[in-house]
């Protein structure tokens, strides 16, 4: 229990573990598994602890299940920490996650799917800190960037403020030099977003940063138009926000990357997927081998969704369950209705912790999708009634 | 960033729930990604006898909801749709900018109940 000895310390000294965790990422990756397992641990027992403590209603779900701050004592107990199912996120009566009162709460995100109900996780402003702390540590960590012009395929926040893809997106701007959210009042033109490449071109290295169905969208103009660009050498395609449309069509991973390598002149390295939810402070980035790495501070608990008590094994698909002590606000222990795998670690990959892959979202879902979906579908649907208007002479 | 009236309508809703058969229904709502609303009226003898609500959005439009439900509640229907932009900014209090959104919000619950009478919806 050397890391647990390393938390007790941070704490003796006045300092904030997680603070420091969220500060020390590639110090974390370096550590050895079961280091980081203990320190992760640490994190997570005194989250439960506060949430215990400080939160009735999940109190009670944890005494319904016999389960107490003395349970949770070492890293096999992780599994015994009773989850919210993220649904209840969507709930009428959702302000009964809250931990701490209401006005302590700074900022409301949300996410919609396909049903149109809005998930909205509430976060204090101690939660605030750690989420941008921890989003921008691992933007550092992965994509090393710090200038550059992006190219956003998504509308700005001012259009839609509290949509939390849009929020994480958008954090990566204020590293860049310059960048132009490219689509306005539910409307993209793909002939606008190409004169804007042309006009950063041999000025900045040029990046593009979207939900993948509006970067696919992009590409089949480029398609449609017989367009081969060839961006730079440090651009980054970077994607979050879902892998399905509206339509229930699945975009290929596969068939996307060599398109953006035959139509934006791209190497497979440089196209980098994130994973995320509104709902929890994690952040899951492909690293240039195209494997994601879970924040190093949160931990994925991969469950059998037949029986959510038991964890599947590693390079098996089971329902996600996440552990995240970052929230503060609310109990950071979700059930996602995600279908993921964690991944081995391979060789010449040197940083510690889990790798994941999505698969889909679990079939007996409500829903799937975040904004993104809704945005391709309002595409669509601009698209459609363009193109049955009647045509005008001018 | 929340008044004392937000917290305590959203901590404390006392008007959520679902009526199998209503007098009026209303429903406000952002198809995309906004706050979504449905409230449900009983009436007698052109009073308002129970008001209910189902919200989904942010914290301020689910207080929105409880406030314009216990506003309602044994009140003549015709007076709730007389009331002045004044008296109804007073019943959320002060609102942060985030916020204003909500006072649209409970000004469209008033001109749809507004629309429902003119309709004759009975």
């Amino acid at each position: 229990m050397k890391n647990m000895n390393l938390h007790n310390t941070l704490i003796q000294s006045g300092l904030d573990p997680v603070k420091v965790a969220l500060s020390s990422v590639k110090q974390l990756y370096a550590m050895t598994e079961p280091q980081l397992l203990d320190f992760k641990f640490a994190l997570i027992a005194q989250s439960f602890n506060f949430h215990y403590s400080n939160n009735p209603f999940y109190r009670k779900a944890c005494e319904d299940k016999n389960i107490s701050s003395a349970t949770i004592s070492t890293p096999a107990d992780l599994i015994k920490i009773p989850l919210l199912p993220i649904h209840l996120f969507k709930a009428n009566d959702n302000y009964k996650l809250l931990s701490k009162n209401l006005n302590s709460i700074e900022l409301e995100m949300r996410s919609t799917g396909t049903s149109g109900i809005p998930s909205v996780s509430r976060r204090c402003s101690e939660t605030v800190d750690n989420v941008i702390l921890g989003i921008y540590a691992m933007y550092r960590e992965f994509f090393e960037i710090s200038k550059g012009a992006g190219l956003y395929l998504c509308p700005s926040n001012e259009e839609i403020p509290e949509m939390g893809m849009i929020k994480a997106l958008n954090l990566m701007a204020g590293m860049l030099d310059t960048h132009k959210f490219m689509v306005k009042n539910e409307t993209f033109i793909p002939e606008d977003a190409l004169e804007q490449l042309a006009r950063w071109e041999n000025n900045f290295d040029r990046h593009i940063i979207g939900p993948p169905f509006l970067i696919n969208r992009f590409i089949r103009f480029l398609k449609a138009t017989d367009t081969r660009l060839k961006l730079d050498k440090n651009t980054l395609i970077i994607t979050l926000g879902g892998w399905k449309r509206f339509s229930g069509e699945i975009l290929s991973r596969k068939e996307f990357n060599q398109e953006c390598v035959e139509y934006l002149g791209v190497d497979p390295r440089q196209i980098r997927d994130i994973y995320a939810l509104v709902e929890s402070n994690v952040v899951a980035i492909d690293d240039e081998r195209g494997v994601k790495h879970v924040s190093p501070y949160i931990h994925f608990s991969v469950r059998d969704p037949k029986n959510l008590d038991q964890e599947v094994a590693v390079g098996e698909v089971g329902q996600l369950a996440i552990l995240d002590p970052l929230a503060c606000s609310t109990p950071g222990f979700i059930l996602t209705e995600d279908l993921v795998r964690l991944l081995p670690k391979q060789e010449g990959d040197e940083r510690s912790g889990q790798r994941v892959e999505y698969v889909m979202r679990l079939p007996e879902s409500t829903e799937f999708g975040c904004c993104a979906v809704n945005l391709d579908k309002q595409l669509d649907n601009n698209e459609d009634s363009h193109a049955n208007a009647c045509p005008v002479i001018v | 960033m929340y008044n004392q009236i937000i917290i305590d309508n959203f901590s404390n809703p006392q008007h959520t729930g679902n009526l199998e058969l209503a007098d009026y229904e209303i429903e406000i709502g952002n198809p995309v990604c906004g706050d979504r609303i449905k409230i449900q009226l009983l009436t007698h003898d052109n009073f308002i006898d129970k008001a209910v609500f189902k919200a989904w959005g942010c914290a301020t439009s689910i207080a929105t909801a409880n406030i314009f439900c216990d506003s309602v509640c044994g009140q003549p229907i015709n007076s709730i749709t007389q009331r002045s932009a004044e008296h109804l900014a007073q019943m959320l209090g002060e609102l942060e900018p985030s916020q204003h959104h909500c006072l649209h919000i409970l000004t469209q619950l008033h001109e749809k109940l507004a629309a429902l009478l003119k309709a004759g919806v009975v």
